[in-house]
Order: C-alpha cells, then structure tokens, then sequence
C-alpha cells in the first residue's frame, strides 16, 4: 500500500508540476523551454569559448552556482505555505498541502515532493543545460563523459540548494532552539570557511572536479540525509505567531519626495516586511558586484587587454535592474488594485517612482563601491555611470512592457523569455565586450559608449509609456 | 433612478460562456440579491459593473457611470467586497486602512473614526496590529468588509459577504446591510446561499447560464413559497432528482 501510495503521489504530483506551469506559460511554450535552454546555453558556450571570454572552468563554476542558487529559491517555494504561494502564484493548492484533508501524512507528501523536484527539475532543465556543452565537446575542450558528470553533479547541486533551503525551514518550525540550531550550524560554516577549510570540495562541484573517493561518498551521502533529516525535524503542526507591527505605513508615506503617494508607500513597505528586508535588493547588487569584478579580472588575464572598468562594471551592475523590479512586484498584483480608484498606469507610476528610490541609488552606490577597487580614468568611471543608469532604466523599461507586473513567473515563458533575453542581450553584449576590449582612455568610444546610455534610457522610457496602455487592456480581459 | 443597469451583457472566457445575455435594472435604495449556482456568472457581472472586466458586448451603467469606458471614476463612487481578496500581506489592518483612505481621499480623522466604528462592530480591535497574512480567514474577512464600507458609498458590491465569519458577526452583519440600504444606499450581493438572499434582500435575481432567469421580491412570497422553491424550479437540473437525494 505505502509503495503503491507513494507512487500514486508521485505521479500526481508530476503531473500537477506540469500542469501549473503550462496553464501559466501555455503547453507548448513551456514544453519548448528547455530546447530554448538548449539553444541559448550552447550559443553562450560556444561564443564565450571561441572568444575566450571564459573558460569551460568557469562556466563550469557558473553552472553549478546558478543551479545552488535555483534549488535554494525552489526550496523555498516548494515549502513556503499556502499564503505564500498565494503571494507568489496566485490562488492554487497543491497536493503537498493537502495532508489536512486525505490520510496522508505531511512528511510523506514532503519526502515525494522532494523526489518530484529532483526529476524533473533534473530532466526538463538541467540536462538541457548540461547538453549545452556540446560544443566544447566538439571543439575538443571537454570529454563527453564529462557532459553526464556535469548532468549528475549539476542535479546533486540543485538538489542540496532544495535540501539546505528545506532543512532550514524545517527547524524553523522547531520555535527558538531549531533557529538556535540552524545559527550555529550557519556560524560553523562560516568559521571552517575563514580557517581555509575548503568547503567546495564538499560539494559536487567538488566532485566534479575530482574529489577523493571519500569526499565523494561525503557530499553524495550528505543530501539524502539533509532531506531525511529535514523530513524527520519538521513540524506539520508548528504555526508562526501572529507577527504584529506599529504603525509604520503614514510614516513611510510622510517621508517620499511624492506629494501623498500612498502606492509608493505601500510598495516599499512590502518590499521592507518580506523575508530580508530592503537588505535583498543590496544583496542582487552584491553578486552582480562580485561577478563583475571576477570577469573584469578574468578577462584581463585570459585575453592580456586592459578593459574599460567603468563601462563594464556599469553594464553588468546594470542588470541589477530586473531584481529590483521582481522585488517591487513579488507581493501584490494588479487585480488587488481594482478594488479602489486606481489605473494601470497609477500602479505603474508606483513601481517606477519606487524603482527610482531604491533600484538607481543601490546600483549607483554598488558602482562606486566598484571603483573603488577598479578605477581607471574620470572619463570610463562618467561613461560607465550613464551606461548604470541608461541600462537600468532600459531593462525596467523592458520587462515592464513584457512581463507587466509579473516578471518572476514569465521566466518559464519561451517566447516571451526569448523575447527579453534578445531584448537585453541586443545592448549589454556589445557594450561589455567594448569595455573588455576597448582601453580604457578612448576618449571617442567612451562617449559614444556613454551616448549609447543616453539612448537605453530613452528607449526604457518609451517602452514604460507604451507599457500602460497594453497592461490596461490586459488587466480586464 | 436606476443605480446599476445592465443591458445584454455577455462574456466569454474562450469556449465557456460566463455571461450569455444578462440584462438588469437596480433602482436606488434597493438591496439586490444575485442568486445562483457556481458558475452562473454572478461574479463575471459584479467584476463587469465594478470596472474590473470588459465585456464582448453589451452596457452597464453605475451612478450614472460607463465601468467599461471610466472604470477609475466609477471606482471612485463605489465599494466591493470581492469573494477571495485578502488584504495586503504586509500590512496591518490599521495600515491598509490608512492606504484605502488615501487612495480614496478620505481625511485622516475620518478615517479614524470610521475603524473604531468598525471594529467595534465586527469586533476585531485587537487585530488592527497585526500583519494581514497572520490573521484568520474571518478576520481578513472582517477587513475586507471594513474596506468596502470605509467611504460609505451609494453603492456597493459584495461577492458571498458572509464568508468565513462566525454567526455572531453574521447578524450584525446581516443588520447593518439592512441598515445601510434604509439609509438609500445601493448593494448588489452575489451569494449562493439562499437563506442570506431571504434574509437581507429586498429583492433577488436568479442568475443561471449567464442570463437573469427569474426575479422575486422575498416580501412577496406567500406562507407556502419560498426562495428555494423558486430557485430550484428555474435552475435545479432536469436530470437530478433532487427529492431523491433528500431521503438518502
């Protein structure tokens, strides 16, 4: 009965998985997904490797960090609760929720949930991403077998990002002495890593890259045992107390230079209530940051040219602009504001206004920060601060028109993806590979480059204008 | 004068037909009730009239109000107490209070005033601090129903108003609508329970297939009458013996 049970579950389950995503994105759009992933990851591996901006290493490492940083956020997901997903997703209930109505307990629908997340995650993208690396094989830079290492090893990544995401929650549910726990453990990692204890080798990346036979059996006994671990702590009955706050939402609308804005308001104080505050608009600046810089350094060493800091820092910190939005849009939607006297293009005017706020001056201090350590000339840091804010008013320009108030779920949408990976390829490409390879005291290509800036900002503006009135009609049909 | 009119009003949602031809006229002061099973098209109409929706074809007026061509206007002079909304996540109801009076130019002191009131009477003061998504269903409820009431307005639309809430609050409930429609205001409730379309309306509408089928004034119904028999001689499906199903 339990096995038969259990793959009743797990069936359904898969089936749901499915049918959510294409009832979101459509069928055939979401089964094209991951030939898109396919294609765009295979373009990118091989124009990278050609050029040699990067080495197959370090798409390697880029590989397994993205797909950490994928099960950490479907970890999360998966086991937020009902009004969570309600926040997220809008009004659904999946089978994991349902041990309050079938005899069935809550670990055993987690423990299946977690098998269904790591097959089908594993065969709808990650093999798609692993595959991708196909043209390295050809070009003799990579074993074949390698490509079916990266496909486990990428698989085992994702799923310790869902396990660590899942355990952590689970001893949450264990009131004090669980997040006691969860802490020390936290501080622990933090302590073997500043000891120069090498923590990567205890991951499958580690195991990639060659492991000993017993750091292998470490990293591939530590997941199952995360999620039995995470299964066995967690407290189906544990409810959060009622969290209650002063009157914070007057003050916040008291403070904006907007004369009575109380949308702009109510959107940053979303954004400051939810899990990690205002700090997780910083911390997408920080990784940006951090990839930037790792980059600029990498391209300095591989293709021995002296890149423009400035420009390629600008443009890549740039990008920062889509999280920000994905943030400022995570927890309402436009239908909960046809209750009240309000337009598309007020909420819009809200998110711009509260976009300006917080995405241009986190981006433009995270650049400062950047050239800091990077400072080249006044002329590259000037360009590359208009190329900052030209590019980011661009993308917010771009993903306001395709994806509206909703660009975290257009992500698994192929055309309209495809759509925004050409729209923001189509100006970011060129401008890093200019600041890669153009010196930095060009005083002609940096002007050009900065009026290029001037543009992108134009043309996130018109797109923004357009955007109103095509989410006007789209929000009442 | 008709507060809400509507004249052959359809709707489709690709193959599916909310509304197919849903014509009606709601005078001033009137406590209208749209009855009718799931999916006959009571919430399709209110999200129509409320500017929420546009329909394939047909016309609504609010108040004198085009809710197709000025939805925001119309908003402006209007309530709703939509069936599955919640209040904001992570605001507290004495923020999301704050927010609606703002939006709705309500003055601050008003504002004040007009939440002691109601919590007073859905008796819920001691949740006005806490974040929305902690509180209770019935609670949330009770906010949303404050919000649509916040500005008293002429009119007001409210899908299933007593979801959730407890039967102590139900009554109140049930009062203060009468109350609110004796002071000449306007509401359209959508519900599928029958005995609170008896109860508080002073007129009901049984909606089915998107269309208006049927009207009865529930003052109007003699001793051996009543709404359920009206209702399940217009609607209940020819194919279901409902007397049978009673007796198992």
């Amino acid at each position: 009965m339990n096995g038969s049970l259990n793959r009743r579950l797990f069936v359904e389950m898969l089936r749901e998985e499915w049918r959510m995503h294409a009832n979101l994105f459509g069928g055939v759009r979401f089964a094209a997904f991951p030939l898109f992933v396919l294609a765009l990851g295979g373009g990118a591996v091989w124009l990278l490797t050609t050029t040699a901006v990067a080495t197959i290493d370090s798409l390697v490492v880029g590989v397994h960090a993205l797909v950490f940083a994928f099960g950490l956020q479907t970890g999360t997901t998966g086991f937020l609760g009902r009004d969570a997903m309600r926040d997220l997703l809008g009004d659904m209930t999946l089978i994991i929720f349902t041990a309050r109505t079938l005899p069935v307990s809550q670990r055993r629908l987690l423990a299946v949930f977690l098998l269904k997340d790591a097959i089908y995650y594993s065969v709808l993208f990650l093999l798609p991403m692993a595959l991708a690396f196909a043209p390295a094989v050809t070009a003799g830079l990579l074993a074949p077998t390698q490509v079916a290492v990266l496909w486990a090893t990428s698989t085992a990544t994702f799923l310790l990002g869902v396990t660590v995401t899942f355990s952590g929650i689970a001893l949450s549910t264990r009131g004090v002495p669980g997040r006691i726990v969860a802490l020390a453990i936290a501080v622990a990692i933090g302590v073997a890593f500043a000891l120069g204890v090498d923590l990567v080798a205890l991951t499958p990346y580690g195991v990639y890259t060659g492991a000993s036979v017993v750091e292998t059996t470490a990293v591939v006994a530590a997941i199952p045992l995360l999620g039995v671990l995470g299964v066995a702590i967690y407290d189906a009955d544990y409810t959060a107390p009622a969290r209650t706050e002063t009157d914070a939402y007057a003050g916040w609308r008291d403070r904006l230079p907007f004369a009575d804005d109380a949308l702009t308001a109510k959107t940053l104080l979303d954004v400051s209530r939810s899990s990690g505050g205002l700090f997780k608009v910083a911390f997408s600046g920080g990784i940006l940051l951090a990839v930037g810089v790792f980059l600029l350094e990498l391209a300095g060493e591989i293709a021995n040219v002296d890149p423009s800091p400035g420009v390629t820092l600008g443009a890549i910190l740039g990008l920062s602009a889509f999280t920000t939005y994905n943030w400022l849009t995570q927890f309402d939607d436009m239908e909960s504001y046809l209750l009240y006297p309000l337009s598309v293009a007020d909420v819009l005017r809200a998110k711009r206004r509260a976009f300006a706020l917080v995405g241009l001056p986190t981006g433009l201090a995270f650049y400062g920060l950047a050239l800091a350590f990077e400072f080249s000339t006044v002329g590259d840091a000037v360009a590359g601060a208009v190329v900052h804010v030209g590019l980011q008013t661009y993308l917010f320009g771009v993903t306001v028109y395709l994806a509206g108030f909703s660009p975290n779920e257009f992500l698994f949408d192929t055309v309209l993806f495809a759509t925004f990976t050409l729209a923001v390829a189509a100006p970011v490409v060129p401008i890093i590979v200019a600041g890669f390879v153009v010196s930095a005291g060009t005083p002609a290509l940096l002007a050009a480059i900065a009026a290029a800036g001037v543009v992108l900002a134009a043309a996130g503006g018109l797109l923004v204008r357009r955007a109103t009135p095509k989410w006007e009609r789209l929000s009442r049909t | 004068m008709a507060a809400i009119r509507t004249a052959n009003l359809r709707k489709t949602y690709g193959d599916v037909t909310a509304l197919a031809d849903l014509s009606l006229s709601i005078e001033a002061g009137e406590l209208f009730g749209a009855l009718g099973p799931n999916g006959a098209g009571k919430t399709t109409t209110i999200q129509i009239l409320t500017g929420q929706l546009t329909p394939d074809s047909g016309t609504a007026e609010v108040l004198g109000h085009d809710p197709v061509a000025e939805p925001v206007e119309t908003r402006r002079h209007i309530g709703i107490l939509p069936e599955q909304e919640s209040p904001p996540s992570f605001l507290t109801p004495r923020e999301y209070f704050d927010f609606v009076g703002s939006v709705r130019d309500i003055p601050e002191s008003v504002v004040d005033e007009r939440i002691a009131e109601w919590t007073e009477r859905l008796s819920f003061a001691e949740k006005l601090d806490t974040i929305s998504t902690d509180l209770s269903r019935g609670q949330q409820q009770k906010v949303m129903i404050t919000q649509a009431f916040l500005h008293e307005p002429e009119v007001v639309f409210i899908d299933e108003p007593l979801a959730n809430l407890d039967p102590i609050v139900q009554e109140r409930v049930k009062d203060f609508l009468r109350a609110y429609r004796d002071d000449g205001n306007t509401l359209f409730i959508s519900t599928h329970h029958i005995e609170v379309a008896e109860e508080v309306c002073s007129r009901v509408g049984i909606v089915s297939g998107g269309e208006l089928i049927a009207e009865r004034r529930p003052s109007d119904l003699g001793p051996d009458e009543s709404l359920l028999d009206t209702f399940l001689d217009n609607v209940a499906s020819p194919t279901v013996n409902v007397e049978g199903l009673a007796g198992r």
